[in-house]
């Protein structure tokens, strides 16, 4: 197992490609050298359209696939050379939460804990305290099938975290959410990041993100088609989702 | 805020293997898991009627013609270390990765350190568990029901062979489910039929690696009928003794789980994967 290099990025993705074998045998590309950084105490937005590549960008990150060419490195960890190193440094949040109806929160976290390895003492005062970070109280046992989809978010956002990583990739956290589940999840990712940890967010809802990412990378067919803050994005007036457009439509450098 | 001098310090303390057993601890929460998804009421009944099936079955045999004690034992081995676990394993271990996949939960399982492993060695404990017990229910019902001579000695054998049955079967389709994860239950009742049923009675040395020969020989020797056995059936049963026979289906389930696990750390599913 290599040792983790100091590196002043949480999340590193240097020159990514990914290539699937389509249905019809032909050669398909879903990144097309991809780079990218994250920071601790740093929320980036990875944007894009649907098909444009942030899912595979991330599930590659998260060891899920292996890249057909480059590098992504989490924690100094890289994700085909040292893949459990990169799964104790690394939370992972979808759209589907994939919280079984029948469990509580108590006990799935309960048995998350366990599943990353947590003694028991380790699992019930971890538990606790995500339960209460993460003001998951009032229904943390009640049965997740009678909960709201925005509760049930919260709870995949808790099992991200049961295992304390410093790295967090949150695959369209808000596509099931109201607006009022919505903010209170964007909220409290405010809150990691402020406790250092390094997010990296993809979404659909710009509007959503637009003044909470200290950074963005758009992506198009893979590629990146512009990366920066949102003042050098949008400039002095506009609004994110103009800057976005431009960019897909090659209007902008990365 | 942690700077990142600090991540390179918490990175370095995420190094290394996990401390021994605490993989065990993973395989058996995800076991708790999937034994917790199993008692629920449609696969409650089903373990019912798998229970009440074997019993049934003798009790009309009885009603009839008379059955002998031996034919009785033939009947109750074809019944439940053969049709009844093979069937209960289909059910719960074939879809042990298409499951996770339709769910949405495969994601969260396969990030772990360790996670695919635990999901696997889980499933198959919670196989096991739930077969052998819908099996040994069956068992315990058919022995009452057939009312035969040394019950208790018959009831220690077919528990034996019950769980050789399933450990072994449940190792056999965690192939099938590793490989053909959404088409697992049809490749797994094919490996059951070509392997099990057609390979296992090949006189030849394929019938060796099944898990059918062993448990047909276990019963003839257990049963005392090796010296009864016509000459043409010999060629059916392994005369190594018993605990040979025993070791074969642990050697066995071992090769298999290590390959199924080897093939699902490989795996890659595409985001289109879970639709």
């Amino acid at each position: 197992m290599s040792s983790p290099p100091a590196t002043p990025s949480a999340i590193e993705v240097t020159d990514l490609v990914k290539e699937y074998r389509g249905s019809d045998g032909s050669l398909v590309r879903a990144v097309d050298h991809l780079s990218l950084t994250v920071a601790a105490g740093e929320i980036v937005g990875l944007l894009g359209a649907n098909g444009a590549g942030k899912t595979t960008t991330l599930r590659i990150i998260a060891t899920l696939l292996r890249p057909t060419a480059g590098h992504a490195r989490v924690c100094g960890f890289d994700s085909q050379a040292d893949p459990v190193g990169v799964r104790r440094s690394l939370g992972y949040v979808s759209a589907t939460t994939g919280v079984p109806d029948r469990l509580t929160a108590r006990e799935l976290l309960t048995s998350f804990g366990r599943l990353n390895g947590l003694t028991d003492a380790e699992v019930s005062s971890r538990v606790a305290w995500l339960i209460d970070t993460l003001a998951l109280t009032s229904y943390a046992d009640r049965p997740a099938g009678r909960l709201s989809s925005g509760q049930r978010q919260r709870i995949s956002l808790a099992r991200a975290l049961v295992h304390d990583p410093p790295a967090l990739v949150l695959d369209e956290p808000t596509n099931a959410l109201d607006v009022v589940g919505s903010r209170s999840l964007l909220d409290t990712l405010e809150h990691l990041r402020e406790n250092g940890h390094a997010l990296l967010l993809s979404t659909h809802r710009l509007h959503e993100i637009e003044h909470r990412c200290n950074r963005f990378v758009i992506i198009d067919a893979g590629r990146v088609v512009a990366a920066g803050t949102r003042s050098e994005l949008v400039g002095p007036t506009g609004d994110l989702e103009s800057a976005f457009f431009r960019a897909v439509a090659g209007g902008i450098s990365a | 805020m942690t700077d990142a001098n600090q991540l390179a310090v918490d990175a370095s303390e995420r190094e290394g293997p996990s401390p021994p057993g605490h993989w065990l601890a993973s395989a058996w929460a995800v076991a708790a898991f999937q034994l917790d998804r199993l008692m629920t009421r449609p696969r409650l009944a089903m373990a019912l009627v798998g229970a009440l099936f074997p019993p049934a079955v003798m009790f009309a045999a009885i009603r009839t013609a008379p059955l002998d004690r031996n034919m009785a034992v033939v009947m109750i081995y074809a019944l439940i270390p053969e049709a009844l676990c093979v069937l209960g394993l289909l059910v719960t271990m074939c879809p042990v990765v298409a499951d996770e996949l339709e769910r949405g939960t495969w994601i969260h399982v396969a990030i772990r350190p360790g996670g695919r492993r635990s999901l696997l060695l889980g499933t198959f404990a919670a196989a096991v568990l739930w077969t052998s017990s819908v099996a040994v229910t069956g068992l315990l019902l058919t022995l009452f029901i057939a009312q035969l001579t040394q019950p208790i000695g018959l009831a220690a054998m077919f528990i034996a062979l019950i769980v050789l049955s399933c450990i072994g079967r449940a190792a056999l389709f965690a192939l099938p489910a590793v490989i053909l994860p959404k088409r697992a239950l049809i490749a797994s009742v094919g490996v059951a039929f070509l392997v099990e049923y057609m390979a296992g009675f090949l006189p030849a040395v394929v019938n060796q690696v099944t898990v059918s020969l062993r448990l047909r020989s276990l019963l003839v020797e257990w049963m005392g009928w090796r010296q009864q056995l016509p000459v043409e059936m010999m060629l059916f049963v392994d005369m190594y003794p018993a605990s040979i026979q025993i070791i074969a289906v642990v050697i066995l389930v071992m090769v298999l789980l290590t390959v199924a696990c080897f093939i699902l750390n490989r795996r890659q599913f595409p985001p289109s994967a879970e639709n």
